[in-house]
């Protein structure tokens, strides 16, 4: 009794499996034909990096305030700060402005950390070379990436911005002001000591 | 009109004509086997085509469509690429053994079908003791199955090679007794007989008289031809190819072509003792040509495999064994048993 | 049907003329089924195995060494890629770790965000799971389905931070972004879309005669070896303990949700996969859970840039989909960690694996493997 009844529960699932694979027949495919059908991607992707530009002047909203290349966890961004601000923006800028795409890991800490829109992480997601060395992108071909990039004036943060962990009263001072503040002059705010590269 | 019987002996009139008895028979050799062989070459590669479409569509994919539309042509461009690839013989490999071994495989493959009736009139060669023989030769796989694992020296595609030579000798056992119950009701073991016993409606085919017996049969026979949920010689996530494991290039594809003509084989042997063969299922479709019917019927079959080998996993190589000799071959007898009282009892 | 007692096969006896010899077989490190880069050295007497050593380090990267040159907020990006199939809850057990250490308290809709982030991609990494141990055993079609499954998870958290695998979500104090607008109706809609799906799994598997056959009985692991080999997670589960981080030692918002721990009965693979297969179902009913009482509020709790952390030591853990994964981080009171100990799941749950697969046939220590879920990554870290 119980051979026959194990028999027919075998045999019911036997069944049952091939029924429930059956059901699938003639569904619409899940996957796309990638090169002629692509994935919309999400307004928060995170892929290739771009350097921002301001949409009227034309020019690159970076800074050169180091924070980037200060919270980089794999030291992929070589930033190197303008002696003389712009005359027009009266603003410093980057006259290099490097990232290294093969170490990028696309974290995004840097578009975190960024307080002017300077640098976002795109929705691209294409850029295979024949050569390792084209990888390493530079400030022009960054900013002609983010030429098209749509993207949203940041709100800007308080300056007063002091965070202090509140929560922990016991935790020493840091002495420097939190995230780097967003000051008018940012060029001002020092360098400090950069993660040994 | 469709019949390609008139279509042959038109050709073999019109040969005749102008050659001699002797130099007639031999090119009519030739000609018959490149057909058939031309046939089954076109019939693999369709089924290795159609295996991937209809895998995909299971798994809600897509499948290959690059190649000609809908991807048709992919297997003759896999082809051509196995081709130019570099055979690649190991070292340490017995070589004369390692290269026959594929031969032995593709060839003993088509062997099956001087006796398989493709249509009313269509076979090679109507041998009186057709099943019979159809079920000796397609063991053969074994030899070279058993050849390529000893002769590639790996250690996988030993156990692949053993695995093989256990399980197709094992289920080769509940295959042919389950077949002798179409045979004792045919009264025959020439497939042509076995397929005119069926004549008339679908309730002649003698999957009705003989249900347990193509259960049965269809269970040997996926083990027989290595189709999962019984693939355990190349069983690719245990012994990552099995026997196959060292072959590369033309060899390769050998192996492969084989398995999908194989697997066309038994089920065409299913479809000639129990689904009426080239029998219509009723007398008034028989308009459409009987070799329509054949394949038909076989690519169902095939269906049902491919089926099976997209739903199920694996089998154990002892539970393998054990299901052959403990429930396939008690069953089998069963069923020979019950069919020859039966025939007693009704005739 | 067919299926066989679960005894353990017997050793082969050979005729007395006839000498046998054990031979060994390297399974790996290129091998399909060892998920990864894994080397398991069987010495095998024809298909039985005598004896499994799994040779590991083939992906070692170092991390707890790469943890001390980097600050807090940095290292983050590593914890994703310890384990990769479930980086939500790898960053997860970080930020625990980091703000007991600190003493960071933690919004209550960050929790919330936490909790439904680390519980959707539990249900991605059993999919996997389920996906990968339905191809050890021969079965290629779920794979497809439970993939088909964790694209919309995936998408759900590409939605939300941006990235498909390594999701670099979680921020110590809190969360990174706060999720978009249509993510709690999406994700909604997937629990109700998970659980026929999950049915369909078990439909094609669970009481499948061929399934039973290589999966009950197969690999048993008694308790008591499991408790002694440090086995947590599922494995632990499926040899018969009732014990759960989320439930034990509630960390997040675990404590506000009702769900159930899944146990097995013989610890056997079958077991473990039930567990699994019963877990997705709770995991859904959390996320179900937490998305009725997201609360409102802020996700990040202030944590400076230059975040220093008391001098100290700190040891958390969480219940990861592969187990206990637990950080013990001694801080000398600079943005950069003295020193980090990872403790993950897959590393402690392997080395049962000569133990649970001694005896058997080689095609079981594929499915016993593939039982434990193991990832490579999180082995060697």
């Amino acid at each position: 009794m119980r051979a026959a009844r194990q028999v027919w529960s075998g045999v019911y699932n036997l069944v049952l499996g091939l029924v429930t694979v059956f059901k699938h027949l003639g569904h619409k495919a899940i996957t796309l034909q990638y090169p002629d059908e692509r994935m919309p991607m999400f307004e928060r992707s995170r892929g290739v990096v771009v350097l921002l530009s301001d949409p009227e002047t034309g020019k690159l909203n970076c800074t050169a305030c180091m924070v980037c290349a200060r919270i980089c966890p794999v030291y992929a961004i070589d930033l190197e700060r303008s002696e003389e601000p712009d005359p027009e923006t009266k603003k410093r800028y980057p006259v290099k402005f490097e990232i290294d795409n093969t170490t990028c890991a696309f974290c995004g800490l840097c578009e975190e950390a960024c307080n002017f829109d300077a640098i976002k992480l795109t929705g691209k997601y294409e850029f295979s070379v024949y050569d390792q060395k084209t990888l390493l992108y530079d400030r022009d071909f960054l900013q002609e990436l983010g030429r098209d990039v749509p993207y949203e004036k940041k709100k800007k943060p308080l300056p007063k911005a002091k965070a202090a962990p509140k929560a922990d009263p016991t935790s020493p001072k840091p002495e420097e002001p939190a995230s780097p503040k967003p000051e008018e002059s940012p060029e001002e705010s020092p360098g400090e000591d950069k993660p040994e590269a | 009109m469709f019949e390609l019987e008139g279509i042959f002996s038109a050709v073999g009139d019109f040969l005749a004509s102008f050659l001699g008895a002797p130099l007639l028979q031999i090119v009519s050799i030739i000609a018959v086997a490149g057909v058939v062989i031309g046939f089954l070459m076109v019939l693999a590669l369709f089924l290795v085509w159609w295996e991937r479409k209809l895998s995909a569509d299971f798994q809600v994919r897509i499948g290959p469509m690059r190649t000609g539309p809908h991807g048709v042509l992919q297997t003759i461009a896999d082809a051509l690429k196995l081709l130019q690839k570099e055979d690649i013989v190991p070292l340490t490999a017995d070589k004369k053994v390692f290269f026959w071994a594929p031969v032995i495989c593709f060839v003993t493959c088509f062997l099956a079908y001087i006796c398989m009736p493709f249509g009313k009139g269509l076979i090679v060669r109507d041998l009186n003791i057709g099943i019979l023989y159809i079920v000796a030769i397609t063991t053969f796989t074994v030899i070279s199955l058993l050849m390529a694992g000893w002769a590639s020296n790996n250690k996988y595609s030993l156990l692949g090679g053993m695995r093989s030579a256990a399980q197709i000798i094992s289920y080769e056992v509940p295959l042919s007794l389950s077949l002798l119950g179409a045979v004792m009701l045919a009264q025959s073991l020439s497939m042509v007989t076995i397929v005119q016993g069926q004549g008339g409606s679908f309730l002649h085919w003698y999957i009705w008289r003989q249900p347990l017996g193509f259960l049965l049969y269809v269970t040997a026979a996926t083990a027989e031809v290595n189709r999962t949920p019984f693939d355990i010689p190349e069983a690719e996530q245990e012994l990552v190819a099995g026997y196959n494991i060292e072959y590369s290039g033309m060899k390769f594809a050998m192996f492969f072509l084989a398995e999908f003509i194989n697997m066309f084989t038994v089920c065409a042997i299913a479809a000639t003792l129990f689904l009426g063969g080239w029998n219509p299922p009723f007398e008034f479709l028989s308009f459409i040509p009987s070799w329509v019917w054949f394949l038909g019927k076989s690519l169902f079959l095939v269906f049902i495999l491919m089926w099976f080998r997209w739903t199920y996993p694996r089998l154990r190589v002892d539970q393998l064994m054990a299901f052959a000799w403990k429930f396939l071959l008690p069953l089998a007898f069963l069923n020979i048993i019950v069919t020859g009282f039966l025939i007693y009892l009704f005739e | 049907m067919m299926v066989d007692s679960p005894d353990r096969p017997e050793p082969l006896t050979g005729d007395r003329n006839l000498e046998t010899e054990e031979f060994v077989v390297n399974m790996g490190p290129q091998h399909p089924s060892t998920h990864g880069v894994c080397r398991l050295i069987l010495t095998m007497d024809g298909e039985v195995i005598k004896k499994v050593v799994p040779d590991i380090g083939f992906l070692h990267r170092s991390i707890e060494k790469i943890a001390e040159n980097r600050t807090y907020h940095q290292f983050m990006i590593y914890t994703d890629r310890i384990d990769y199939v479930s980086s939500m809850n790898a960053n997860h057990a970080w930020c625990v770790a980091v703000e007991k250490l600190a003493g960071i308290e933690v919004p209550e809709r960050a929790e919330y965000l936490r909790v439904i982030m680390a519980e959707l991609n539990r249900i991605a990494s059993h999919l996997v799971f389920l996906a990968s141990f339905a191809i050890d055993l021969g079965a290629v079609t779920p794979f497809l389905y439970a993939f088909r499954e964790r694209e919309r998870i995936v998408d759900l958290f590409e939605m939300t931070c941006g990235q498909r695998l390594t999701y670099n979500y979680m921020r110590i104090g809190g969360v990174s972004k706060d999720v978009p607008k249509d993510f709690v109706s999406e994700t909604k809609k997937f629990c109700s879309y998970l659980y026929p799906r999950v049915d369909e799994y078990e439909a094609i598997l669970t009481e499948n005669p061929i399934f039973l056959g290589r999966t009950k009985g197969i690999g048993l692991l008694d308790l008591p070896t499991a408790i002694n080999y440090s086995v947590s997670g599922p494995p632990l589960r499926g040899s018969g303990l009732k014990w759960d981080i989320r439930k034990d030692e509630p960390y997040s918002a675990y404590e506000k949700f009702d769900f159930d721990i899944p146990t097995g009965e013989n610890g056997d693979t079958w077991d473990r996969y039930k567990v699994r297969i019963e877990e997705m179902r709770q995991s859904a009913r959390i996320v179900e859970q937490a998305l009725e009482g997201l609360p409102e509020g802020g996700i990040k709790a202030k944590v400076p840039a230059r975040f220093r952390p008391p001098q100290g030591e700190a040891f958390a853990r969480i219940e990861a989909p592969r187990g206990e994964m637990a950080y013990f981080i001694v801080s000398d009171g600079s943005t950069k960690p003295y020193r980090v100990k990872i403790r993950t799941a897959s590393f402690c749950n392997l080395q049962a694996l000569p133990v649970m697969a001694r005896g058997w046939k080689i095609a079981d220590i594929v499915a016993i493997f593939g039982s434990l879920d193991i990832i490579l990554p999180e082995v060697d870290r």
